[in-house]
């Protein structure tokens, strides 16, 4: 099964995908500046649909950062939870 | 809280916006074609369940609010305002009374999508609700493509889903959309950043040095008002695959597709160099990427397909150049192609799109199920391959949307197949590490079809041999006529007898099996006789013309060794090889045996140019040829009562089947006289005397024999074209004016003759004319640079295989080897690689498409560029040396030979020494028409050699004196019109200096004789090619005799100047009635008199007055040469000047006055009885110049008319009898041909010119405004007499004036009206 999505995690997974190390990127490095590019951010959107977090594609788009993704994801995570509250 | 999730509060005072660079490209083209409705871009959701109607339209209406890009007016090409009640809320439709609710639903939203929208006024996006039952609606969603792109459309989707959700189910209720303002205000700041300066930076260099682009279809690039769509989803084990693949190379499964994409479409231009469109969102990375509007970029990606190297390399190159195309992504274009000057749809920035959208469009909605289907995604200009999908989910689909303007329906369902196999094909090639060179580009299905079923030509053929068959012949057809040259003929048994006796003597001369007999001999019985001896006797024969170059048949003799020639008496040894001459050859045969022959033994050897210089001699085996023959004896049903024309030189290899195959069905062989093949009369007038029943025409012989008057109306059972291409317009022009199956055949000397045919008779559409399909035991391949097949529609190389292919070239096994290869699909076969390209049409036909190698064809001739490069470079002072064939005139292609030489400098009369050194080594069809000395070779960046910067040869003239005579101007003037070249010529011009040739001295004959009346023969320009001699020759010979009777006749002594009048002929046929008026036009103005061919006995009269009219206006523009014409006729010269100009307008002729004569429509005369007797020598008198009624008392016979005419010292009374019964005929003819002529509209101005004495009071009923049907305008002027003398002397002082005016002023207003 997979892991579930954690910003460390997600750090690994765009560094795959721009073929850098992850140490080299920083919460709040502005991705696109890094290579990464809107090809690239739809595969990583696929690939957290995969560990279970459905991310809207736009809004990461506005701000590709890790630390502007990962309050995505969290309020994704609280607006599930509310939800079935 | 997020900074993008603030929405800014729109300033609702601002209403007026710019639009997005992405929005003008769509204005523009939009606004191009505005009623185009292909920009409405659309889907609908079907939805099954409970659905919330309410809170549906709430959640549209919410939409709406925060969509404000969706409610815009494009009031102008760069404003937009957001407009209030353009907002899309939510359409009800209630269907459910309906008898077929979805039906009418998809009706209604099909109308709404092929409606056009008005930019500056209709709101551009539509919500619609379709009720179809109590649990089925449809959801419909339109856009204009100005205010959304795929992108845009997915947000709004979704986002009503969200609020859906979130309304009936409590999900979570999502960040709002953006506003429009942010999306506009973001690109401006774009446009004046750094960043913006360095995408333009990045692109400039990125696209330098592009090729051409191209398309997979020729044709303009623009949508049309649909397009066609195929679908198919991909295999799962292709998803699967396809993942593994981007696991192992860390590359997006996206990103492989596009590059695969991309050599998918390398394989159908045959280029590695290519680039396909790549759509970007362009807006990553940007607040703008939550504005529905259009923001969305089309990239050219450039790709260098690597065929050879590891695929899984070439595809990380490929990604690693997406991804740096993406980084400067927002550059626009639009504004790429305005910097490449590609404006307009022909030249193009990019080939086919490749569009990923790994995006699941269907909006999910809580507690119901959903559909969807689109119905449109904006305009698809050319092809457009999308993948969607997730390959994770083992769902990706494959779209193929093509322009139906470009594309026939067949093939977008062929490219949807063929893609998706190719990508599945090339995902495994990388995972097993191999390269794209072993992925093939068809499917196995495809495969089998091109290669099995097309070359299903298995078919019996008799294993007896050429010569064996021809014994069989004459015992089974022994008492039939066999051949006829020149009054003599022969029986098959004569034929025998006289075969026999010869292969019996060469026999014992030690003509045998592989044995070579060469022969020299011109056409003639003898001829044939050779040929057929030398196969009784087993060897093969070698036809060589004794005309080409003494270096080149010394070297066709050093490296075939014939054992004996059979030549002419008189002719020339050739080295030491010893001449049998037929008064030597016996007569009776002795009964000795001959050698035996085999199917694998050589018949024939024939010599074809050669590319390093060294001519290649092809040898055809017997069962290679008997294949050949049979199948055409089989195939065209020849029977004994044909008769075939044996009129090609025996070394082209078309011969062949003319010698041999009417023997072959017991028909007779007419040999045509030595150079009859280059005359087109001579031809014609064998075809009708010999009632030829099937002929052979290379096509441009075939089209100078259609030029020929004397081939109109031949009918025959067969015409085969061969040699080179035959066109569809030349077909179509045969069957107007020839009544005979025409057939297109193809083949390589390689292959014994023809290897192809295709049936080009009457009502074959075909454009162009393919070469068709295999004959018997033959198989046609169309491959690429790799060997594999190619698609249909996609030029490859041709290549041949089976039983025709030739043995060998003579001695020289290498090239042997090099172009007969292993066949790669019928192991222990080989194919020959004709150098060919073709392509296979949808119903399997064969294209021809032209050379791929430097071999080119002219006049039916193989010509190898490189030989006749070889021979200029052996000149001393030549160092470097280009031809080319060039095509400066359409139709008109010629030989061009390029050299540097030494020192740089060209002494004077190089050219001529350079030609004359080559005139040692090639034969006359190869040399080149012109040499031009360079200082240096043009080259490219990269030091090639770039022909299209080789200049075009100027053919000067000015020799000599200036044409003086009549007939040196008549014939100077000629010359400058055929060749094209620069004048003013002299009379020491040479014809064939200028740039000459045969066909173009057919065509100088016809001219002259089309002048003149009378030609001279071919033959005599070989001898008298320059003007002085050729207007001698013409002043010595018949055409002196006719004077004044000639069919165009100069009427004054003005030669160039002014734009030229033609006077048409009255009744009478002769113009001379015009001289006054001609000369009256002034020094300036040349006058023509068009006269009636029918004055010639011997010439066939028109059949109608149109005819003659057509025939007329085709000389008349010969004679213009591109000037404006202007027409002159009196009476019925009036009514020939109008049918005249409706054909020169049809032929896009510059007509200027038309000026009528005292003429009248046929209307007027269609109902009058036919003039009694007497009313030819009426007109005679008329033409004489008196009015016949103002002559009661002469008595209407000829005797008396003569004698009148004579001593009233008219020119006509001097005529010699035959002309004026010449005349008496032609009025006959004019009369009959009025009553049934009907006229065409001529839609220009006419001048009329009236005789007033005659309608002031007459009751004829004769008004120029009768004309008015048939023309576009009339201006009338009176004149004081009748119309008996419209020409006379009084005539010209009232006309002459009035017609000098009206040309000037036709000539001036037509100059102002060409000005821009």
């Amino acid at each position: 099964m997979t892991k579930p999505l954690s910003l460390d995690l997600m750090r690994e997974d765009v560094a795959a995908m721009i073929h850098i190390g992850s140490a080299e990127i920083g919460d709040d490095d502005n991705l696109m500046d890094l290579g990464l590019d809107s090809m690239r951010a739809m595969n990583l959107v696929l690939l957290w649909q995969e560990r279970g977090v459905d991310l809207d594609f736009s809004q990461m788009a506005t701000r590709p950062t890790l630390a502007g993704w990962w309050q995505l994801v969290k309020r994704h995570i609280d607006e599930i939870a509310e939800a079935r509250s | 809280m997020t900074a993008q999730s603030v929405r800014a509060v729109p300033d609702r005072s601002v209403r007026e916006l710019p639009l997005t660079q992405a929005q003008s490209g769509i204005w523009f083209a939009q606004s191009i074609d505005p009623a185009n409705p292909v920009f409405n871009t659309g889907h609908y959701v079907e939805i099954d369940g409970k659905l919330d109607v309410a809170a549906f339209a709430t959640a549209v209406r919410q939409l709406a609010m925060e969509a404000d890009g969706l409610s815009v007016r494009i009031t102008g090409k760069d404003v937009q305002i957001v407009e209030e009640r353009n907002r899309p809320l939510l359409e009800l439709e209630d269907m459910t009374l309906r008898s077929d609710p979805k039906g009418d639903a998809l009706a209604a939203m099909q109308t709404d999508m092929n409606s056009p929208l008005d930019l500056a006024g209709d709101p551009l996006a539509r919500e619609m609700l379709f009720r179809l039952g109590a649990e089925r609606y449809i959801w419909y969603q339109r856009m204009h493509h100005m205010v959304t792109d795929g992108f845009a459309t997915g947000l709004v989707t979704q986002r009503i889903a969200e609020i859906y959700n979130a309304t009936v189910a409590g999900g979570p209720k999502g960040a709002e959309l953006t506003a429009l303002d942010v999306a506009v205000d973001e690109e401006k700041a774009y446009r004046g950043s750094e960043r913006s300066g360095r995408d333009a930076g990045y692109w400039h260099e990125a696209l330098r040095d592009m090729p051409e682009v191209t398309g997979l279809k020729a044709g303009l690039a623009r949508s049309a008002s649909s397009y066609d769509r195929v679908e198919r989803m991909l295999a799962p084990d292709i998803c699967d695959s396809l993942l593994r693949l981007a696991r192992t190379t860390q590359l997006s499964w996206a990103d492989l597709l596009t590059a695969l994409a991309g050599a998918y479409f390398s394989r159908h231009v045959r280029r590695n160099e290519i680039t396909i469109g790549v759509p970007f969102m362009g807006r990553f990375g940007s607040p703008a990427a939550r504005v529905p509007t259009m923001l969305m970029n089309i990239l050219p990606l450039r790709l260098d397909v690597d065929e050879e190297g590891g695929l899984v390399q070439w595809l990380a190159q490929a990604a690693g150049r997406m991804a740096r195309d993406r980084r400067h992504g927002r550059h626009r274009g639009e504004q790429m192609r305005r910097d490449l000057g590609l404006l307009g749809g022909q030249r193009r920035l990019y080939g086919p799109l490749v569009n990923i959208l790994p995006f699941d469009a269907l909006p999910r909605l809580t507690g119901l199920e959903t559909r969807l289907t689109t119905l449109g995604t904006g305009p698809v200009d050319d092809i457009t391959f999308t993948f969607r999908g997730d390959p994770a989910a083992r769902c990706l689909s494959l779209e193929v949307d093509t322009n139906p303007l470009l594309y026939e329906a067949g093939e977008t369902q062929s490219h949807a197949k063929r893609l998706a196999n190719f990508v599945g094909a090339a995902v495994e090639a990388a995972l097993a590490g191999r390269s794209l060179r072993e992925v093939a580009t068809v499917t196995d299905e495809e495969r089998s079809w091109l290669l099995e079923r097309l070359n299903d030509t298995a078919h019996p053929v008799t294993d007896r041999t050429l010569s064996q068959l021809l014994e069989d012949s004459f015992v089974s057809f022994a008492d039939r006529q066999a051949l006829r040259f020149g009054g003599r003929s022969l029986t098959y048994a004569e034929l025998d007898r006289r075969t026999a006796a010869l292969a019996e003597a060469l026999a014992e001369r030690g003509a045998g099996r592989n044995a070579i007999v060469a022969v020299t001999l011109p056409r003639s019985l003898d001829l044939v006789v050779a040929l057929i001896a030398i196969l009784r006797a087993g060897a093969a024969y070698m036809p060589l013309d004794l005309g080409h170059p003494r270096e080149r048949l010394d070297r066709i003799l050093a490296s075939s060794r014939p054992i004996l020639v059979l030549g002419a008496k008189d002719s020339e040894p050739l080295g030491t090889i010893e001449v049998f001459s037929p008064p030597a050859w016996p007569t009776e045969p002795q009964g000795r045996a001959l050698g035996q022959t085999a199917g694998g033994s050589a018949a024939y050897v024939i010599y074809t140019s050669g590319s390093t210089g060294e001519p290649k001699g092809v040898v055809i085996e017997h069962a290679a040829i008997v294949n050949r023959l049979e199948w055409m004896r089989q195939h065209y049903d020849f029977g004994p009562s044909d008769v075939i024309l044996q009129k090609t030189p025996m070394t082209f290899d078309v011969s062949v089947w003319e010698f041999f195959l009417a023997f072959f069905s017991g028909g007779s062989l007419v040999i045509a006289p030595p150079d009859a093949h280059k005359d087109p009369r001579a031809m014609a007038q064998i075809i009708r005397d010999e009632k030829v029943t099937t002929v052979h025409f290379v096509p441009s012989m075939l089209s100078a024999f259609l030029a020929e008057p004397g081939s109109r109306g031949i009918a025959m059972k067969r015409v085969f074209c061969s040699g080179e291409e035959l066109t569809a317009d030349l077909r179509d022009r045969f069957h107007e004016r020839i009544t005979a199956e025409l057939h297109n055949l193809y083949g390589p000397t390689e292959a014994a003759v023809d290897v192809s045919y295709w049936p080009a008779v009457a009502g074959d559409s075909s454009r162009p004319v393919p070469i068709g399909y295999p004959v018997w035991n033959t198989r046609l391949y169309v491959l690429d640079d790799h060997l594999r097949p190619v698609p249909v529609g996609v030029e490859g190389h041709l290549y041949l295989a089976g039983v025709q292919l030739a043995r060998e070239y003579l001695g020289q096994e290498e090239l042997t080897a090099k172009r007969f290869v292993a066949d790669p699909f019928h192991a222990g076969e080989r194919m020959y690689c004709t150098g060919d390209l073709a392509r296979v049409r949808a119903d399997g036909a064969i294209l021809y498409l032209g050379r791929s190698d430097h071999q080119i064809k002219l006049r039916g001739l193989r010509i190898e560029l490189g030989e006749i490069e070889t021979a200029i470079l052996s000149h001393p002072s030549v160092t470097q040396a280009v031809v080319d064939l060039r095509e400066d005139q359409a139709g008109e292609k010629r030989i061009v030979a390029y050299a540097t030489l030494e020192g740089g400098e060209a002494d004077d009369g190089a050219e001529g020494d350079i030609l004359t050194h080559a005139g040692r080594f090639l034969p006359d069809y190869m040399l080149p028409s012109a040499i031009v000395v360079l200082h240096a070779l043009p080259v490219n960046a990269n030091g090639k050699l770039d022909r299209r910067l080789l200049p075009a040869p100027v053919f000067a003239g000015g020799r000599g004196l200036a044409p003086v005579t009549e007939n040196e101007k008549l014939v100077a003037m000629l010359f400058e019109r055929i060749l094209q070249a620069e004048g003013p010529f002299q009379v020491d011009d040479d014809f064939f200096d200028l740039g000459g040739h045969s066909l173009l001295a057919v065509e100088l004959m016809l001219h002259l004789r089309e002048t003149t009346g009378h030609e001279p023969g071919i033959g005599v320009l070989f001898e008298h090619s320059t003007i002085g001699k050729l207007a001698k020759h013409l002043d010595r010979g018949a055409a002196s005799e006719g004077a004044g009777l000639q069919p165009l006749v100069k009427l004054n002594a003005a030669e160039r100047g002014r734009a030229p009048v033609f006077m048409l002929h009255p009744a009478g046929g002769l113009c001379w009635c015009y001289n006054g008026l001609a000369r009256a036009l002034g020094a300036d103005r040349p006058a023509w008199g068009v006269q009636a061919l029918a004055l010639d006995p011997d010439e066939q009269a028109p059949e109608t007055l149109d005819d003659m009219a057509r025939d007329y206006a085709r000389r008349i523009a010969f004679i213009a040469d591109r000037q404006m014409i202007h027409v002159v006729g009196w009476s019925i010269g009036g009514i020939l000047a109008q049918a005249i100009a409706v054909h020169l307008t049809e032929m896009e002729q510059k007509v200027g006055v038309v000026a009528l004569l005292d003429a009248y429509p046929c209307d007027c005369w269609r109902d009058e009885p036919d003039p009694g007797p007497g009313a030819e020598l009426k007109a005679l008198l008329a033409i004489g110049g008196h009015d016949p009624d103002g002559l009661p008392e002469l008595p209407l016979t000829r005797e008396a008319v003569m004698t009148f005419l004579a001593e009233s010292e008219s020119p006509l009374g001097r005529l010699p009898a035959a002309a004026l019964d010449g005349m008496v005929r032609v009025v006959a003819l004019n009369n009959r041909l009025v009553r049934g002529h009907r006229h065409g509209r001529y839609d220009g101005p006419v001048l009329h010119f009236r005789a007033a004495k005659d309608r002031a009071s007459d009751g004829t009923g004769l008004r120029p405004e009768s004309w008015m049907p048939y023309i576009g305008s009339l201006d009338i002027r009176d004149v004081p007499l009748v119309h008996a003398h419209m020409t006379g002397a009084e005539a010209v002082l009232h006309v002459a004036p009035m017609l000098k005016a009206a040309l000037l002023e036709h000539e001036m207003g037509r100059a102002k009206g060409d000005e821009p």
